[in-house]
């Protein structure tokens, strides 16, 4: 092997140095320094098109770069044949879930063809593959065809097949991008498990601000840049300040007031989140009381940022004191608050012997946003297709606006908005022809498509822009223009199905708010689907969708509050062999949640007790406890130990998460 | 060469190919059903035109006059009219393409030694059919009135009936339709439509087995590996390879079986070209996968590429030497031209190597060259 004679053991793994990559004109990442050391999980985090996908192929020696330098075990890959030369040693995973693999192929040829691929010997191959498949536990499923995986199954064998000759590094585009938050984090555990284990270093990408902790070391990028660097507290640290957190009875009122002296003030649901810059938590809190004023609110809760507030506050900066235009305030319309505008009564659909959406039950009603949570393939689109009439149900109601949709004359469906995945836009046209193009899709005459042209781009903050073609805005312009579009006809029911993939945190941020006003003000009654855990607090309540199921619905609050009631508080520990505390806390009987890096989490009943419970247990086994902190329970706590919860009861015999 | 790396690309292509239903159809149910189709569709005898009589006479020698068209292979007879105006609906409906009027009192004036006129109407909305029709209608008429006036002679000056013959047409001609004795058009399509259908679909699956990697990401496998260039060359599309010389033997089956075209030449010389032609279409098939992104575009690329050149300069329809020195330049230019050749001399001429070595040159040359070009077109390091 030609590694290089001055690599040596401590040398960095990848070392990447002023790295510019172009397609034609458009500069994908510009400038880019970072250093990826051996044994560690390195990070880079940010929305699509922030340059991580350019960024990781020319490392892994699969696309040319325009500027820089990209070494990669000490050799420099500037040629096809220097980036062959590392190629034995680097696997890489494509962005896509399960898309580089062979859905007419089983599981086991996927496998043996990535083996053969790489020349792994037959006899290496059988005992990976062996353990292998009973880490991910994907055994029982050797036979099956790839194209009938669960998105977290594609998962987990991509990266059996990206892991497979056991290379030195592994290079993960997005991998958990799409799937089911328990799936993720089977996928972290399995991969922090195979760093330790095999000494190997990871480069992974993810869109996913809450996956931030998972890695030793992390860069966030924006536009093709670095914004922050280094291990998650250090980035941290680089913005201090605090969330403060309260209920409010005129949120409306106050997001306006706050905003004034805050520039991340966000609603969730019926609570104000403020960012307040600064390391005196007790002025934070006087300053936010300060600029709430005279409304009656609740105790102001404060606390530590995530790392999400870190970006967004990081992006701010970058975007200067030029803060985009908010929403304007439209008028309040005169609306019923109790109505019900849509309820699901156990809506079905089959698609052949596949249940895809299994007795759906729930209501929205008028001035609500109502949030559909689910991994790609959970249901949550085939549930909105229903409800708009598109796909009839095999079995169930869905009434909108009082009509089934089913049956509803065009009339109805004049008065609901559909936003789609795809945005469903004319790229080629500007914004002011796409606006336009809505309303005569519409049927609306000349003078209300010249009032609502006018309210869209003034809610949107589209001005400026109208006369750009919509292809070549940024996602953010473009989401909010497709929310525009939709709602062009004034619906009194908006459907908006994963509005926020792919967009940077200050977009998704100005999107809520204006989801916010628009339900608070107009009284629309808005169902959203989402995959993004981190973003469904901003609903007023949430139904947590699997595998075509609501396994659990209510407020966020409501919903963290009933896990904590069922299974206590969520501790995390620190320690310093971590599959073995895993195993030792399981039989305990601790119900761990997660585990990643040196990291567990874990849930107790009694705060105190239970806590000094597992300390001894762990230390009795000769693990090394360096801390026991609680946690605040995030929605993906309680959406996975919702899902683990069904397993337990659906399968008794089944294995917990990490095993 | 690692082999193993090569067996690998090779059979999960193969495995892909045979369980993706689309797939399936594509490599083995398209190439016959469009050799089929185009045969029956790419006919140009024409036979069995259809027509009505309007017999004003309705005497002996009117009738012996429309049996010669009955009996005509040309011909389908589909019945007599009693009215001018009829005869104007069934061609204006295409029901009949030609109509024969026979005048009043047809018999009493030749047998007066008098001229009488047939009139026939003929469809003219082919022009090509029109003018064939039209030869056959005169045929008929003059071998009538040859008799009539052998008849005619036979009875006032007392000649015998071949004395008469040399009378009356001195110079005979006699042909002799070399190869394709009954001048059949299929015979001398169906080989060509070989060329056609391997032409079309051989580039096709190659492509769009290239293009799928490409779109779906899993071409990123090959990139990432350290399977090399030649390897995953050669693994991809051997299956390609062996499907489209499957599909050589039934095409050409199906030509002497179905179609009864005799094959008079050595199988070991067109089972060469074949292969070696087939080489040249997955070639073109993996050309055009590396220049473009989306199975669409390969789609409509791979049928442009090989439907155009090939319908228009491989002497499919038009006999190469018959075309503008453009024309047969551009010609000589694409691999169709030279296996058209072989086939069809392979199947009706039945001739050796001797008359055909430039032909396999040609093939041989392409098919290296093509391959050139992929190999340097192939990069597992590309620009985006």
């Amino acid at each position: 092997m030609t590694s290089g004679a001055s690599h040596g053991p401590d040398s960095p793994v990848v070392r990447v140095a002023g790295f510019r990559k172009r397609y034609k004109k458009h500069v994908a990442v510009d400038g880019i320094d970072l250093t990826v050391n051996k044994g560690e999980i390195y990070g880079l985090i940010g929305p699509d098109g922030a340059g991580k996908s350019s960024l990781m192929k020319a490392v892994a020696g699969v696309l040319t770069y325009d500027e820089g330098v990209v070494e990669v075990f000490g050799i420099t890959v500037d040629s096809e044949q220097a980036a062959e030369r590392i190629k034995s040693r680097i696997g890489f995973l494509p962005q896509g879930l399960g898309l580089n693999l062979y859905p007419e192929l089983s599981v086991e040829e996927n496998i043996d063809f990535f083996a053969d691929l790489h020349a792994v010997p037959r006899d290496m191959l059988d005992r990976r593959k062996a353990g292998l498949l009973a880490l991910t536990k994907l055994d029982r499923f050797r036979d099956r065809p790839m194209k009938h995986l669960s998105g977290g199954m594609k998962q987990k064998l991509g990266l059996i097949c990206t892991l497979i000759h056991e290379p030195e590094l592994a290079v993960l585009d997005e991998p958990t991008t799409g799937v089911d938050p328990v799936s993720r984090r089977d996928f972290w555990s399995i991969l922090s498990e195979l760093v330790q284990e095999k000494g190997m270093t990871a480069l992974v990408s993810t869109a996913y601000m809450d996956e931030a902790e998972r890695f030793h070391h992390l860069s966030f990028l924006s536009n093709g840049k670095v914004l922050a660097s280094g291990a998650p507290a250090k980035v941290r640290a680089a913005v201090p300040g605090f969330v403060a957190t309260f209920e409010v009875a005129s949120q409306r009122e106050a997001i306006t007031r706050l905003k004034q002296s805050f520039r991340q003030v966000d609603s969730f649901g019926p609570s104000v989140r403020v960012f307040i810059d600064g390391d005196d938590q007790v002025e934070a809190r006087r300053r936010v009381a300060a600029a709430v004023g005279d409304l009656a609110c609740s105790v102001i809760s404060v606390s530590e940022p995530e790392l999400e507030d870190v970006f967004a506050s990081l992006l701010l900066q970058r975007a200067g004191r030029r803060e985009p235009p908010g929403p304007v305030q439209a008028g309040a319309a005169a609306y019923d608050c109790g109505e019900a505008a849509i309820e699901a009564e156990a809506l079905t659909r089959d698609f052949g012997s596949f249940r895809a959406v299994d007795h759906v039950t729930f209501q929205v009603k008028q001035g609500e946003i109502f949030g559909l949570l689910g991994a790609n393939g959970a249901g949550k689109t085939t549930v909105i297709k229903m409800l708009t009439g598109i796909l009839p149900p095999t079995a169930g109601t869905g009434l909108v606006a009082g009509a089934d949709m089913q049956t509803a004359a065009r009339s109805i469906k004049e008065r609901i908005g559909y936003m789609s995945q795809a945005f469903s836009l004319y790229l080629d046209l500007t914004v002011e022809e796409n606006i336009r193009l809505f309303a005569g899709i519409y049927g609306l005459d000349r003078r209300a498509t010249t009032e609502r042209l006018r309210w869209i781009v003034a809610m949107a903050g589209l001005s400026g822009y109208e006369s750009s073609v919509t292809g070549r805005l940024p996602m953010g312009v473009r989401q909010r223009l497709a929310l525009g579009c939709a709602l062009v006809h004034g619906p009194r029911v908006l459907f908006l199905d994963e509005p926020t993939a792919g967009v940077d945190p200050l977009g998704r941020r100005r999107f809520w708010d204006l989801l916010a006003m628009l339900a608070r003000e107009q009284g629309v009654a808005i169902l959203i689907t989402t995959h993004y855990m981190s973003e469904a607090e901003h609903c007023d309540r949430l139904a947590l969708m699997h595998a075509g199921r609501i396994v659990a619905e209510g407020s966020p609050a409501d919903l963290q509050r009933q896990v904590r009631r069922e299974a206590g508080s969520l501790f995390e520990v620190v320690v310093d062999q971590p599959g073995r505390a895993l195993t030792r806390l399981q039989g305990a009987g601790f119900l761990v949640t997660a585990l990643y890096g040196t990291k567990l989490h874990f849930f107790c009943r009694d705060r105190d007790q239970d806590k000094a419970c597992a300390r001894r247990v762990l230390e009795e086994s000769g693990v090394n406890v360096l801390s026991v902190n609680e946690r605040p329970l995030s929605l993906e706590d309680v959406f996975v130990y919702r899902i683990m919860e069904l397993e337990r009861v659906e399968r008794p015999f089944g294995q917990t998460v990490g095993a | 060469m690692n082999l193993r790396r090569s067996a690998a690309v090779a059979g999960k292509e193969w495995r892909e190919t045979v369980r993706n239903r689309l797939f399936l159809l594509m490599a083995f149910l398209l190439p016959p059903l469009w050799m089929v189709v185009f045969s029956y569709g790419l006919v140009l005898d024409v036979e069995h035109i259809p027509f009505a009589v309007l017999d004003r006479d309705q005497s002996s020698l009117s009738r012996d006059y429309v049996y010669r068209f009955i009996e005509s292979r040309y011909f389908d007879y589909r019945g007599s009219v009693q009215d001018e105006r009829e005869i104007d609906r069934m061609l204006g409906d295409t029901a009949i393409r030609m109509a024969i009027v026979i005048p009043q009192r047809f018999e009493e004036r030749l047998s007066a030694g008098r001229a009488v006129t047939v009139q026939t109407l003929l469809d003219g909305t082919f022009p090509l059919h029109a003018d064939t029709m039209k030869s056959y209608v005169i045929a008929l008429n003059r071998a009538f009135s040859q008799e009539l006036l052998a008849g005619f002679l036979a009875r006032t000056r007392g000649v015998t009936s071949a004395e008469t013959r040399r009378l009356v047409e001195p110079v005979t001609l006699e042909t002799r339709y070399l190869y394709n004795e009954e001048v059949r058009s299929t015979w001398s399509m169906v080989p060509a439509l070989i060329m056609f259908t391997l032409m079309v679909t051989s580039p096709l699956l190659t492509a769009l087995g290239v293009v799928r990697e490409k779109e779906t990401g899993s071409i990123y496998n090959a990139y990432g590996s350290t399977v090399s260039k030649a390897e995953f060359l050669v693994g991809k599309l051997a299956p390609y390879f062996i499907i489209s010389a499957i599909n050589v033997a039934v095409l050409w089956a199906i030509a002497v079986w179905l179609f009864g075209v005799p094959f008079k030449g050595s199988a070991t010389l067109f089972v060469t070209a074949s292969l070696l032609f087939i080489l040249c279409g997955t070639g073109i098939g993996l050309v055009i996968s590396l220049l473009v992104r989306t199975q669409m575009a390969a789609l409509i690329i791979t049928i442009i590429m090989a439907m155009v050149p090939t319908i228009l300069f491989s002497g499919l329809l038009v006999p190469v030497s018959s075309l503008s020195p453009g024309a047969r330049l551009q010609a000589h230019a694409f691999p169709a031209m030279y296996y058209t050749d072989v086939a069809r001399t392979s199947f009706l001429k039945g001739l050796d190597l001797g008359a055909m070595w430039t032909d396999m040159l040609a093939l041989a040359g392409f098919a290296v060259a093509l391959w050139l070009v992929a190999y340097g077109l192939f990069t597992k390091r590309p620009k985006t």
